[in-house]
């Protein structure tokens, strides 16, 4: 239904304009890439609307680094595309694939993933265990690690995400998610991405990352440095499956407490760790 | 403010407010075959295809679809002569109370255009954001593949 708060909607042409466009209005305006986040949830003091898509920032392209998703890529052009098929066995594709319905994957954008930031994002724990790094725009250029954008994304001075960008150094990893939730359309109680290779029987890298504690996403240190460099067994597994239940922010809220979020953590890091093991990784949820 | 849609292949120029939805400004220019359902993108009622993709309507604000092209369930037929996923529709009897079948043509047009063979699986994956609260689904995903083997030129069996 209609949003009778927004007054304007502008399309910058250059990341210059758009952040000169945020810059001087300031909590009352709002990015927007496919949009639905600011149709479903926008609070009322947005008046102007800074639509991001005539910045050409929707190619997804392998780079001499890795892979840069361009932020108004939508999750279908990701799902698509060949090099993110490729790229440690297709597992963000196939995170994607299981997130709400072909309809809304054609607007909804990765950018406009990360900047709208829900806990229960399913999108996000992926991104991070991959070493998703932002290339932003706040007046200069920069890259910054995912985890810090989350962490400092608080307020209107949240840059503007260019792209996506992911690391060669994960292209050869496997990952998986876990997602729990209660019916097929409801969104993650928690969540869990693991992504890692074993070689030889050891971990040679591994990252971890839990979100909807029901807080937002983050990557659990202790355990990945519980694994790395250790032997890929149920006992080390094991170990790090209960250094990241322990360690994560869990609390209570309408939809699960603090306990059964500790446990469900504890469960699914184990079994995700335990597919890329074994090499059955292959379904999102 | 006045935007430019092509709807159905016909450039106009359509009055908008700032933050209203694209389903309230199409149903407004007379296009009511674009159901007005849930208005939170769950039921798939009001799917359009923008740019040769089927979106939620109401969840796409019309000016930021400025100098889209839009084809509604209107602009699937060719004149009188309907389209071969609706043809099949009605052949297969997979409409009842019809409220959620203009998305459900919607996504199966974007379906077809781009894959004319799937897989029964392909095709509820592709309708997964169409709610029917009247059948199981199971007529739509015989209809949708009726109209794809027509499409590839097959034998009606």
């Amino acid at each position: 239904m209609a949003l009778h708060h927004v007054e304007s909607v502008v399309h910058p042409a250059t990341l210059e304009e758009a952040w000169a466009e945020k810059e001087r209005r300031g909590k009352t305006a709002r990015l927007v890439g496919g949009g639905i986040d600011v149709v479903l949830y926008s609070p009322s003091t947005v008046s102007t609307l800074i639509d991001l898509k005539a910045l050409g920032l929707s190619r997804i392209r392998e780079t001499a680094t890795g892979i840069a998703i361009g932020a108004t890529a939508t999750m279908t052009e990701a799902i698509e595309s060949p090099a993110l098929k490729a790229y440690a066995g297709g597992f963000l594709v196939r995170v994607l694939r299981e997130v709400a319905s072909p309809l809304q994957r054609n607007l909804a954008t990765i950018g406009g993933t990360i900047g709208s930031a829900h806990p229960w994002s399913d999108v996000i724990p992926a991104l991070l265990v991959l070493d998703a790094k932002l290339a932003v725009y706040d007046g200069e250029e920069r890259t910054i690690p995912l985890q810090a954008y989350l962490e400092g994304r608080r307020g209107e001075a949240s840059p503007i995400i260019c792209t996506i960008d992911l690391p060669s150094d994960s292209a050869s990893s496997r990952g998986t998610l876990a997602s729990f939730t209660r019916t097929g359309f409801d969104v993650a109680l928690l969540n869990v991405a693991c992504c890692g290779r074993v070689a030889g029987g050891t971990w040679e890298d591994v990252r971890i990352a839990i979100g909807g504690t029901p807080g937002l996403a983050a990557r659990q240190g202790a355990a990945e440095d519980a694994l790395i460099g250790n032997p890929a067994t149920s006992g080390t597994i094991a170990a790090a499956a209960n250094a990241a239940a322990g360690a994560i922010d869990a609390r209570d809220d309408l939809r699960a407490s603090a306990e059964y979020r500790r446990t469900l953590a504890r469960v699914l890091v184990e079994r995700c760790l335990t597919e890329i093991v074994s090499g059955t990784e292959g379904g999102a949820g | 403010m006045t935007i430019t849609l092509t709807i159905n292949g016909k450039a106009r120029g359509v009055d908008a407010a700032a933050g209203e939805t694209l389903l309230e400004v199409l149903r407004r220019e007379g296009f009511v075959g674009v159901k007005s359902g849930c208005e939170s993108g769950d039921c798939g009622a009001c799917a359009v295809l923008m740019n040769g993709r089927a979106v939620n309507s109401c969840l796409v604000l019309a000016a930021t679809a400025d100098g889209a092209e839009i084809v509604t369930v209107e602009g699937l037929a060719d004149g009188d002569r309907l389209h071969p996923l609706q043809e099949a529709f009605l052949d297969e009897g997979a409409v009842q109370c019809g409220y959620c079948t203009p998305g459900m043509l919607i996504s199966a047009a974007d379906l077809l255009s781009r894959n004319p063979n799937p897989t029964d699986e392909e095709v509820r994956e592709a309708i997964s954001g169409n709610l029917c609260r009247c059948t199981g689904y199971t007529k739509q995903v015989s209809a949708i593949q009726q109209a794809a083997k027509r499409m590839r030129g097959g034998d009606d069996d």
